[in-house]
């Protein structure tokens, strides 16, 4: 065991054990790969006679993207309470004196796997299906009821879109160690056609992609992770952004890597009773790429500028950069050849 | 020098493949030593084209910037335009290279804008820039792309 896991194990330790007032003894701890955003560590505890896997988040030095944990903690936390498959949310916590950063801690889910590779070929459309019709069960949640309202920042159904392209406009203007034409015109083109006003205001996963999932070998989905991204929006937004070429860079007819495109967004459609407008949702299409880079571009300036030295960082930076502003080029220029078009509404 | 330069890296690459993947103690370990073996196969190709990416860029950007100035009424945006063209190289290391591609690359952002509110306006010189300025895109694009399994 590293010094580091020492500390950790002993810190879970003595803070579980105060939660459930009960001994509680952290048997083995190991990180996650992957997870850019968040320090991730599973971890088998003893609470009392029994053992109990649980899965920590800590805040880490410096991140894919920058955001707040309490925001992620409720969101899933609401998705969970609404019945949407997540990790059962159990602490958060702030108080640096534990583990000296902030963390949230989540029940472990056994016997799955997150890669997009690793879907038997045999599951990928039933799965596919599975993941747009919760897309569309998400869309359909009353945010407010769910007690979102003082948790993410207010909205408007005529505000939504141009709120979060000035966000992350800003994050690109920010961030950009070069400065980037594709980005820079995707920009303005969003901003000389905004889209019309969202049909509704939902809570948006805002990273919901193949990866994002945990799965059981037999094809079920049994939990949406990675809420840090979350925020009240356009439905669209979340379907443009789970639609992306990005997410199928190897296969681009097969939306997520799992089915075509027109069967995801009919999925979608079934489940959240929503019908797409084509010109918001290619508005949104565009967004989706242009977030893409923002993220991208700051991952780079983490990397290069900030404390973490992660690989993950510097691979989303350049190559993920490098991919997204080909897909922009596609979409924009009058010389493409459109190769994604399948991604249009 | 490094001989064979990308080549030399790519070495590297095979190296953690053989020798340090197997012995790696966990899944975390694995999965840092096998991104990095795509990050070093990205630097190999960066290694061998960086300068060409750069010099070709700053090229089409002049080529453009001549034909835009008899068109463009923005003075400041001129004499940008005019100082990118008249701009040489001061050396030819990647990092001058860059921040000289960097600054031509502000200017030719601006002009992009300036270009698009002219070609709104119905202005018929516009439409033909626009164009050109896109064909540089995709030129600007296409030399980044990398090539990799990921």
């Amino acid at each position: 065991m590293t010094p580091r896991e020492d500390e950790l194990r002993s810190g879970l330790s003595a803070y579980l054990s105060r939660q459930w007032n009960t001994e509680t003894r952290v048997e083995t701890i190991s990180r996650i790969p992957g997870g850019a955003s968040r320090e991730t560590w599973r971890c088998q505890t003893m609470v009392g006679d029994a053992m109990r896997g649980l899965i920590v988040r800590l805040d880490p030095e410096t991140s894919l993207i920058d955001t707040d944990r309490a925001t992620e903690y409720r969101a899933m936390d609401a998705a969970h309470r609404a019945g949407i498959p997540t990790p059962e949310p159990l602490f958060l916590e702030a108080d640096l004196s534990w583990l000296g950063r902030p963390f949230s801690i989540t029940s472990e889910i056994t016997g799955c796997q997150a890669s997009a590779d690793a879907i038997p070929d045999a599951h990928r459309e039933t799965m596919g299906l599975r993941k747009w019709a919760l897309l569309g069960e998400i869309a359909t949640l009353d945010p407010l009821a769910l007690g979102l309202a003082d948790a993410m920042p207010a909205t408007t159904v005529e505000t939504c879109a141009m709120e979060q392209l000035e966000y992350w406009a800003g994050v690109i203007a920010a961030d950009e160690i070069h400065p980037n034409p594709v980005a820079e015109a995707a920009v303005r083109w969003l901003r000389r056609h905004p889209p019309p006003a969202a049909q509704k205001l939902s809570l948006v996963h805002g990273d919901y992609r193949t990866g994002n999932f945990l799965y059981t070998p037999d094809g079920q989905i049994a939990a949406i992770l990675d809420w840090e991204m979350a925020h009240l929006g356009d439905p669209l937004e979340d379907l443009a952004w789970s639609l992306d070429p990005l997410w199928c860079w190897q296969n681009p007819g097969r939306a997520g890597q799992l089915l075509p495109h027109a069967e995801a967004i009919h999925a979608w459609e079934a489940a959240s009773g929503l019908k797409i407008e084509p010109s918001a949702f290619n508005w949104w299409r565009v967004f989706a790429s242009v977030k893409g880079i923002g993220i991208w571009i700051s991952s780079s300036e983490d990397y290069h500028n900030g404390a973490s030295k992660q690989p993950i960082l510097a691979l989303a930076g350049w190559l993920m950069t490098d991919r997204q502003q080909r897909i922009l080029a596609d979409y924009l220029s009058p010389h493409s050849m459109h190769r994604f078009y399948e991604a249009r509404a | 020098m490094i001989p064979n330069g990308a080549e030399g890296v790519r070495h590297l690459a095979t190296r953690i493949i053989t020798d340090l993947i197997p012995k790696a103690v966990d899944a975390y370990t694995t999965a840092d030593l096998g991104l990095t073996i795509g990050l070093l196969d990205m630097v190999a190709q960066d290694y061998d084209r960086a300068v060409d990416v750069l010099i070709s860029d700053q090229n089409d950007m002049r080529v453009l910037f001549e034909a835009a100035l008899g068109s463009v009424g923005d003075q400041g945006l001129a004499e940008r335009m005019s100082a990118s063209v008249a701009a040489r190289p001061t050396s030819l290391r990647v990092g001058d290279l860059s921040a000289q591609a960097d600054t031509a690359m502000r200017v030719l952002i601006d002009l992009h804008a300036h270009v698009e509110a002219a070609e709104a306006g119905g202005e018929a010189w516009a439409s033909l820039l626009n164009l050109k300025i896109w064909t540089f895109i995709d030129a600007h694009v296409a030399r980044r792309a990398y090539d990799s399994a990921f």
